[in-house]
């Protein structure tokens, strides 16, 4: 029994010094008027009274959850499709799973930058020469599109991981409960809904809220394609606690924003596994 | 008790600085500096020092997001040893915070002139009367126009704002773009809008909006429409374009004129335009006596607040602010001197240097209004949709808000 709580101790001390230690520091800055660095003073509470009656912060908050919350599903569904895909006996199998995998290892920040350079060049001349009007100009440069372009490039690499979970679920099926479907005469989409996505409801319910919670914190994408612009767009929360934070010169004020924000992300993510786990049994 | 503690303390340091510094060992300082396109000009300065303080090492350290890097720095207590930094907001606030040397108490550049000295100390210090920056370069912060088109249509500098507005349709209507917009990076709003607000709003402004006696809505809706009017005159892809495009494309001759100040002059030299430059002050007003030439400290020296060799990093400032040290940093950067009477033989800078001879200079306007207000984003929203009661409504309103956080 002790060697077991040998085994646990060294990771829970690194948890705590990298992890729970920063988090309360940050408690305590929060409570403060502290720039970073310097000398500072204590000002209780106003810190996260004046969060409630910011509009910026809200509007990070609104264009946070919206963006969160259509990556999450559009990754969800294309992942899902892509790994049925890779599951069916197709040609080059293993190949085109080597293949799709690489989104993930690149760094967000590269692709971003790619990406920044195909929509202010490429994609513009490529809508041109094709008289699309709407595409023709950098979609990043407006205002109410720029967020579907970052929606693009977060789902282009997010789909890679998600895919692979969902292999991995799909692998779990044994092959007798696909013949025994098909012996009672189940089509292909039948038996996606009744048996192989029932089947793969825990890989759906950790994709999920890996994928809401990841989006949630969205951040490399946003630097690396429009900086939060247009104007003020597509400024996420975790932007605008770096932004406001540390070049703002508002360290305290955005900790504070940080300790909500964890707050209502460990919430989400709470409620969001409750659901969907409670399906899970009743599926 | 308490003295014999002092005493422990001293005793503790003494024997520490003398196991860190044993005599003969040479000392390494860290030089930070935020100028990408300075880093050779640099490292000559600090050859040629080096070759006379042998004792000394400074190791020249530059970082594109020099800001975010510094105050990284400064979170971790591991501040540098001698620090070049922009002359703006961002070092008033760092200055306010109280992390930087106090130089008021060892004066060490005699020959900055007191007006180029005041921009600086007016962006903060730590208490009232503290000098806590030198001066090493300035910049002017005007319009950048290229001669051989401007000499093809029949132009001149103008003068006045409806020569500006006379020029850019002529050259509009002739098929040349007047001004080439790099908007997708929202500061490169700021120059048109610091040249603007530095001239039309009566002086005295942001003491004014402080003090509650006065609003943007009221006072900025020229500059707010002079702006906009401005940057239409921008080539049709200005939204998606940047910086660095900007700078190509200028070099390349693909527009008259560029919105940005002489520290852009570097950057476009880089791609060898095939033709001569030339500089003039944004005029915003018909009046061209009242035309100001907005002008900062490009570049600001300082040491942290207890520097760790003293001796040593205010050797290597002194050297920096020799005159002939400054003179020939700000020839190769088409800086200029933050001397009085500054000489400068750059043709490129010909057309600012009667502002800096006159002292006809005025500070940047973004350098009054805090950081955390998102100035250069709003200004960008507002190229998009025009919208110019939002505009100035969100600028009074962040200020309001910022004000309640801090009171």
């Amino acid at each position: 029994m002790r060697t077991y709580y040998w085994m646990v101790i060294p990771a829970l001390a690194l948890f705590l010094i990298f992890h729970t230690v920063p988090v309360l520091q940050g408690f305590y800055y929060s409570l403060t008027d502290s720039p970073g660095y310097g000398s500072y003073d204590f000002v209780g509470l106003k810190n996260y009274a004046s969060l409630f009656a910011d509009d910026r912060i809200l509007d990070a908050y609104l264009f946070t959850f919206k963006f969160a919350v259509v990556a999450t599903v559009a990754t969800n569904a294309l992942a899902l499709a892509i790994a049925l895909g890779l599951n069916a006996r197709i040609h080059f199998r293993t190949a085109l799973r080597g293949v799709f995998f690489i989104p993930n290892v690149l760094a967000i920040l590269i692709i971003g930058y790619v990406f920044n350079y195909l929509f202010a060049n490429s994609l513009p001349a490529i809508a041109q020469a094709a008289g699309i009007e709407a595409l023709s100009t950098n979609i990043l440069a407006d205002p109410d599109l720029a967020w579907l372009g970052i929606v693009a490039v977060a789902v282009w690499q997010a789909a890679a991981f998600n895919i692979i979970i969902y292999l991995a679920g799909l692998q779990t099926i044994s092959d007798d409960v696909r013949e025994a479907a098909t012996i009672d005469g189940a089509g292909s989409w039948r038996q996606f809904v009744s048996i192989v996505f029932p089947l793969i409801a825990p890989f759906f319910t950790i994709n999920m809220v890996l994928s809401l919670k990841n989006f949630l914190q969205v951040f490399d994408h946003i630097v690396a394609l429009t900086n939060g612009g247009p104007g003020t767009a597509t400024t996420s929360v975790s932007l605008l606690i770096y932004s406001g934070g540390l070049e703002g010169g508002e360290y305290a004020y955005q900790t504070a924003n940080a300790i909500i924000y964890f707050l209502v992300i460990v919430a989400v993510s709470v409620f969001q596994m409750r659901v969907l786990q409670r399906r899970e049994m009743s599926a | 008790m308490k003295r014999i503690a002092l005493l422990l303390a001293g005793a503790l340091l003494l024997t520490a600085c003398a196991a860190a510094q044993p005599r003969d060992t040479r000392v390494t300082l860290e030089f930070f500096q935020f100028k990408p396109e300075a880093v050779e000009t640099f490292d000559k300065i600090i050859k040629d020092f080096e070759a006379a303080h042998p004792r000394v090492d400074v190791v020249q350290n530059h970082s594109p997001t020099a800001e975010s890097a510094i105050r990284a720095r400064l979170v971790k207590d591991d501040i540098p040893d001698v620090i070049a930094l922009n002359g703006n907001s961002v070092f008033g606030e760092l200055a306010s915070a109280g992390v930087f040397y106090d130089f008021a108490r060892a004066p060490i550049a005699a020959d900055v002139s007191p007006s180029i000295q005041r921009i600086l100390d007016d962006l903060g210090t730590h208490r009232p009367g503290e000098r806590n920056g030198l001066p090493f370069a300035s910049n002017g912060n005007g319009v950048i126009y290229n001669k051989d088109l401007f000499a093809r249509h029949g132009l001149s500098p103008p003068t006045r704002w409806s020569e500006v507005v006379a020029a850019a349709r002529r050259l509009g209507a002739a098929g040349v773009t007047p001004f080439y917009a790099t908007l997708a990076d929202a500061w490169t709003t700021l120059p048109a809008f610091n040249a603007l607000a530095g001239n039309v709003p009566a002086p005295g402004f942001f003491a004014r909006r402080t003090a509650g006696k006065t609003t943007f809505a009221a006072e900025y809706p020229q500059v707010a429409a002079k702006l906009r009017e401005l940057f239409g005159y921008g080539q049709r892809d200005r939204f998606s374009r940047t910086y660095e495009d900007g700078n190509q494309a200028f070099a390349q001759g693909k527009a008259a004129m560029y919105l940005q100040g002489s520290f852009a002059l570097p950057a476009i030299a880089t791609y060898e335009p095939d033709f001569e430059i030339g500089t003039f002050a944004l005029p915003a007003t018909e009046n061209p006596a009242d035309t100001r030439l907005v002008s900062g400290v490009d570049v600001a020296l300082t040491l942290p607040r207890e520097p760790e060799h003293p001796e040593e990093s205010m050797a290597f400032l002194a050297y920096l602010l020799r005159p002939e040290v400054m003179t020939a940093y700000a020839r190769e950067q088409r800086a200029v001197p933050p001397v009085e009477n500054p000489p400068s033989d750059d043709p490129a800078l010909a057309g600012l240097m009667p502002y800096f001879a006159a002292g006809r200079l005025t500070g940047y306007a973004d350098h009054h209004i805090p950081l955390t207000i998102p100035l250069d984003q709003l200004l960008q929203q507002f190229l998009i949709d025009g919208d110019q009661a939002a505009l100035l409504r969100d600028l009074d309103r962040e200020w309001d808000k910022v004000a309640a956080r801090r009171s």
